[in-house]
């Protein structure tokens, strides 16, 4: 019953062997030991499972593992390059954006994604790059000012 | 927890078809997932057999034409939020699709789906029921065309014979001094619509009189309905703000909206009547421009 | 040079790293090899005799591996009020009876998630259905069933707070204001719902791993429920996705976890589904307020009069804790010369009721902010003036009840005053109102197991210069490992680089109460204040030997890693030099520094308190009575700021949880069944919905306080919902006095009015 699985996550190609009912997220947390993407309901709603899948922000648990053959993933365990790290996580730290953390895997891929798409978004795109995971600590204005000041060009990549 | 169910990722709509055919109600498809695939995690839909048709690329597609706009089942919500035709044409579909759940959803959920899922309070159907759209499902059988207004039966029910797939949406191209627009009411911007009202208006060259109209309601009935009475408020008159008060009233009774935690039926039917009003002088409005 | 090197000033989070890389292992990612997925059934009823418990097909069922019911417990029942041990009425495992929808009857372990929940399915359980009441003001009347045996009316514990003479006040009042007012429940939604990784091995020791704000309490309890001794027990909280309150009572997925693994002898997980965490977890406690005020007709109030039914749930919890709470902080923060207070907290067949982030202060403030805004407006007094002529002062006594120190409720104001004033004219349907607060530095009392709560902290000196702090203060993500190294690295005069800090792991850090009660900063920062002290202390005593004599201990200091003479700064040596040679020099002793801290003597609630007036700007669409909250601006003092990122992203986090209890937060339930138990159900505010916010720091300086800081955290969820109703006042005249204010109730007062205005 179970079937092949070709896919990247984080430049790595993986080849698994999964049953149907396998979530994306499942793939990634319990296969793959990635366990940056969190899951914080069961419908949708929180967006701690966000990855970013050939270049858009999906909630890795609402797709079918399968869905994703040949897919492209990228997690946050992929964002950082061995200790150096890319300027949204930068701006995180400067910024407090993140206090228990739990969402925050989910927030810095939904804030990847919508910087690729757009690389100069409005403070109001912003906030709707945002608007699908839920933070119950920061109020979510510490992350839209990390965001903005990624936008503003205030961190460079590399050390 | 999700059972388990044998899967199958067709690879063209011929073998989707096939497929459907060979396991009718024992299978059910899944596109982009975004609906169907939390009932499933919650235990509410438990297929045996699961024909995954997200491949499909043939499906997904926006082709712009004279007689108006083609849109693959398969097309998802993002694409028609980004489309330049759609964004210059039809900037009612842009700007619903783009208070649709959550971009995550709209990355990968399709409007085919979400007209599949036949959510009452869903965005996209009274939006193409104002725009006056159509939509073709296919089967091994043939093509069967409808109009989207009579695609939805009952909640979370659709006129989909085993068998059949829905393939293609069309938008008929608007006559001209056309205007439509379409808001939902909620507490939570992205949330689930607690009332949507979506209004399409053609008027006369010049003269501002109503020549067509049409009212979605979507949230206050077990499917998207269309406000009929109101309509006949408005077609053949002069557009005033008195004369879309008088609609909004006549449309607050004829939706039948139910009360839940979210609101009572009695402030359902006032939203109805306010926002019928006020998205009826938005389309007014785009319809002079 | 600033005063100090390190406190006050913008650091990254000590656990930033590890968590902005996903690298942050919290119990939900942890794994053990040989481990077994656990899950919890639980009452499908809200009171009924639990006749028949039949496991016999599960233990059938390949991949179970143990199966649990109240039958393989010892029999106790606890409570967190463990000194009373009439409060102690919570089995978690239900023995005999369950008492509201979500009460646990069995647990299962099994080789994988999916076994255990089919196993679920299999266990048989046979009711005797009981009749049930949901609502307190119902429970304790005669006609309602009793809950607990020998609780007469229902009525878990009630709370008197009385100073002066209410009755004679009132005569001498001009104008008298009574009202009622119905405060909602609030789930925690913690993005980690509460999970355990309990493991009982063969040397019938147990190692639980668990996301809690209060690894002491859960050694504590579950030695408890086992049977066995604190010692056998190490609980550890790695990393915690949030706690707001709902994380410090031993709970379902703890327990349960704890008994499989003694059974089997394997690590055992249960982490509660999102549907249990909102109904089987606790919650905010609802309240009934009725509220009378007495004032004279230039606005000095003088007598209030307050009683309180609160909807206890199933169990006690910490809800008793939540009743006094909310009849003190229903005093604040003004001088009432007369006050009275009377609180009863009701047993009823609902998910019990507990403690969340402001503890029965954000109910109190709510209802106290809008009955004095009321009284103003009823005097033609302004609604800043009549809180300026009442407000708490600086050393200030609530007569009989706590000494205020600090105090920097006038500024704050001051402040809100100006940023008003700044705002100028507000476009139509547009309202800015104000609310005050003033909030508690952690409780003096500690109902747990000694008279007076403590913390205590352990620091010790490596031979590298390097610094392990040990603090039994749990980090769930409020920053407290931040703020207490900031503390451990300025009193030590080292870089907070150089700091590790061990915290919440019973086995190795000395114990803490725990994170609640907005304790952290004030109780632990003392303590670990105190630990750095004597560890410095020791170091000074060997640099002022090699520095010329003991005598000049006295004026040494430690600051950026130099050791220096207080008087001629130029004279020092390398803290990094005095170390090696200090621990190098001993009898192999290493340098450790001990500290502790009681509130003890420091009056009678809590030592020092937090005060803040937060100001909230709506705009209502008065056709469906839709608001916005377009901004909220907060002048708070919380006495030193340590930590100033950490400050605002208190504040701003409060303004979502706060702001949400005011506008759509709620658990409607139907007959005792939780009728929105998803995050697609249960609104939140997300960042579309969310306000611009603003932050006005007043400078204060708390003596009690580590370097003079107090609390920020808890109090600033307490002004927001009184905030708002007040600016829906301002902006089209309505008064709601229920939470949640809902537009549909906004748009049936605004119908009101106008069927009001036309009949006259």
């Amino acid at each position: 019953m179970k079937k092949e699985l070709k896919l990247t996550v984080n430049g790595q190609p993986y080849e698994l062997y999964v049953k149907p009912k396998t979530l994306l997220v499942q793939v990634l947390r319990d296969h793959l030991g990635l366990t940056g993407s969190k899951r914080g309901c069961n419908d949708s709603s929180c967006g701690a499972c966000t990855v970013v899948l050939n270049g858009m922000a999906v909630k890795s648990c609402s797709i079918l593992a399968l869905q994703a053959d040949g897919a492209e993933v990228l997690t946050v365990e992929g964002l950082a390059r061995g200790t150096e790290l890319r300027p949204i996580q930068k701006a995180f730290l400067d910024h407090g954006a993140f206090q228990c953390g739990f969402c925050t895997s989910g927030m810095l891929m939904a804030s990847t994604a919508l910087l690729l798409e757009n690389p100069k978004p409005t403070k109001e795109q912003i906030k709707e790059g945002i608007d699908g995971n839920i933070c119950r600590c920061t109020g979510y204005n510490s992350i839209i000012r990390a965001v903005t000041a990624v936008v503003k060009g205030e961190y460079k990549e590399g050390k | 927890m999700l059972k388990d169910f044998e899967y199958f990722a067709p690879k063209t709509l011929k073998e989707a078809l096939a497929l459907l055919d060979k396991y009718q109600d024992e299978c059910k498809v899944i596109g982009g997932g975004q609906s169907l695939l939390i009932l499933m995690r919650q235990g509410l839909v438990a297929p045996q057999y699961l024909i995954s048709i997200k491949g499909l690329s043939e499906l997904s597609y926006i082709k712009d034409a004279k007689e108006g706009l083609k849109i693959g089942a398969l097309t998802t919500h993002r694409a028609i939020e980004k489309s330049p035709v759609i964004q210059k044409k039809f900037s009612v579909l842009a700007e619903m699709e783009r208070r649709l759940a959550s971009i995550q959803t709209r990355n990968w959920g399709t409007i085919g789906g979400n007209l599949c899922h036949g959510e009452p309070a869903g965005d996209p159907a009274p939006v193409l029921m104002a725009l006056n759209a159509t939509l073709t499902t296919t089967s091994l059988r043939g093509e069967r065309n409808m109009a989207v207004g009579d695609f939805s039966r009952d909640y979370f029910e659709v006129a989909l014979e085993p068998g059949e797939l829905l393939t293609e949406i069309q938008v008929p191209a608007a006559p001209p001094h056309t205007g439509a627009a379409y808001t939902k009411f909620n507490i939570i911007e992205s949330d689930l619509a607690t009332v949507g009202v979506a209004v399409s208006v053609t008027l006369g060259a010049g003269d501002g009189v109503c020549q067509d109209v049409r009212i979605a309601l979507g949230a206050v009935a077990p499917t998207p309905i269309r406000a009929k009475k109101a309509e006949a408020v408005l077609k053949g008159k002069k557009i005033t703000d008195n004369l879309l008060k008088e609609a909004g009233e006549v449309a607050s009774t004829e939706a039948e909206p139910i009360s839940d935690i979210v609101a009572s039926e009695e402030y359902r039917r006032e939203l109805v009547r306010v926002l019928v009003a006020r998205v009826g002088k938005e389309a007014f409005a785009r319809a002079k421009a | 040079m600033s005063k100090y090197s390190v406190i006050g000033t913008r650091v990254h989070r000590v656990d930033g790293p590890e968590k902005i890389t996903g690298s942050a292992k919290y119990t939900f990612d942890l794994t053990l090899p040989n481990m077994l997925y656990g899950k919890i059934l639980r009452s499908p009823h809200p009171h009924a005799k639990i006749l028949k418990i039949d496991t016999s097909k599960v233990e059938k069922l390949i991949g179970v591996k143990a199966v649990v019911t109240g039958k393989d417990t010892i029999g106790k029942k606890q409570g967190i009020w463990r000194r009373f041990p009439e409060l102690c009425d919570e089995e978690i495992l239900c023995r005999t009876k369950v008492r509201y929808i979500g009460d646990a009857v069995a647990a299962v372990a099994a080789i994988d998630e999916d076994t255990a929940e089919e196993a679920l399915d299999l266990i048989d359980v046979e009711y005797e259905l009981l009749p049930a009441v949901f609502n307190p003001l119902e429970a304790i009347t005669e006609e309602a069933p009793q809950i607990h045996e020998g609780v007469e009316l229902n009525i878990n514990i009630n709370r008197h707070i009385e100073w002066g003479d209410v009755d004679e006040a009132f005569k001498k009042c001009d104008h008298i204001r009574e009202d009622q007012f119905v405060c909602s429940s609030q789930a925690h939604v913690c993005m980690e719902t509460h999970c355990a990784l309990a493991h009982f091995d063969y040397n019938n020791k147990l190692t639980v791993w668990t996301s809690t704000q209060a690894a002491y309490y859960i050694q504590a309890l579950l030695a408890d429920m086992l049977g066995m001794r604190e010692g056998d027990i190490r609980v550890i909280n790695p990393y915690t996705g949030g706690g707001f309150g709902s994380k410090f009572e031993l709970d379902s997925a703890q327990f349960c976890a704890a008994l499989l693994s003694q059974k089997i002898r394997r690590p055992v997980k249960i982490v509660l589904s999102r549907e249990e965490e909102f109904t089987a977890t606790k919650r905010r406690t609802p309240m009934y307020y009725f509220l009378k005020l007495g004032a004279k007709k230039d606005g000095t109030m003088l007598a209030k009069e307050v009683r309180v039914i609160t909807e206890g749930g199933a169990y006690t919890a910490m809800g008793a804790t939540a009743l006094y709470l909310t009849g003190f902080f229903s005093s604040f923060p003004y001088k009432y010369p007369n006050y009275r207070y009377d609180g009863y907290r009701a047993y009823t067949n609902t998910a019990p009721t507990s403690a969340m982030r402001g503890f029965g202060a954000p109910q109190s403030t709510f209802v106290g902010e809008s009955q004095i805004d009321m009284m103003a407006e009823d005097l033609g007094i302004d609604p800043i003036e009549i809180r300026r002529k009442n407000g708490m002062t600086p050393n200030y006594e609530v007569p009989g009840q706590a000494f205020i120190q600090s105090c920097g409720l006038h500024q704050c104001l001051d402040k809100i005053e100006e940023h008003i004033k700044q705002r100028g004219k507000l476009p139509p349907n547009h309202g800015i109102g104000i609310a005050c607060y003033g909030f508690m530095s952690g409780g003096i009392f500690n109902w747990f197991d000694t008279p007076y709560a403590f913390s205590s902290a352990i620091v010790r000196i490596n031979i590298d210069g390097k610094v392990d702090l040990f603090t039994g203060a749990n980090e769930i993500g409020q920053g407290s490992n931040t703020t207490l190294s900031m503390i451990c690295a300025e009193e030590l005069g080292v870089k907070l680089d150089d700091i590790r800090i061990h915290s919440a792991d019973t086995g190795i850090c000395p114990p803490d109460l725990g994170a609640w009660g907005s304790r952290e900063t004030l109780h632990n920062g003392n303590a670990v204040k105190m630990a750095a002290a004597d560890a410095k202390r020791q170091l000074l005593e060997f640099a002022a030997a090699k520095m010329g004599g003991l005598n000049i201990v006295h004026d040494l200091d430690i600051r950026d890693c130099r050791v220096y003479l207080a008087d001629r700064p130029e004279r020092g040596l390398s803290y990094y030099d005095v170390v090696k040679e200090a621990t190098r020099g001993k009898d192999g002793e290493a340098i450790i520094g001990r500290g502790h801290y009681t509130p003890h003597r420091k009056g009678m609630i809590s030592p020092a308190y937090s005060f803040g007036v937060q100001a909230a700007e709506v705009e209502v669409d008065p056709e469906t009575g839709r608001y916005k909250l377009v901004n909220v601006t907060t002048a708070h003092e919380s006495g030193t700021v340590i930590n100033p990122v950490g400050i605002e992203g208190q504040l701003e986090g409060a303004i979502m949880m706060a702001g949400g209890y005011g506008y759509c937060e709620d658990q409607p339930m139907d007959e005792g069944k939780i009728l929105n138990p998803s995050i697609a159900d249960y609104k939140l505010i997300r960042s579309l919905d969310m306000p611009e916010t603003k932050i006005l720091e007043i400078d204060t300086y708390e003596p009690e306080g580590p370097f003079g800081a107090k609390e920020a955290g808890e109090g600033l969820t307490n002004p927001t919902a009184g905030a708002i109703a007040n600016a829906l006042y301002k902006a089209v005249g309505v008064r709601i006095n229920t939470l949640p204010i809902t537009p549909e109730k906004v748009f049936r007062a605004l119908r009101e009015k106008e069927a009001k205005k036309k009949k006259k």
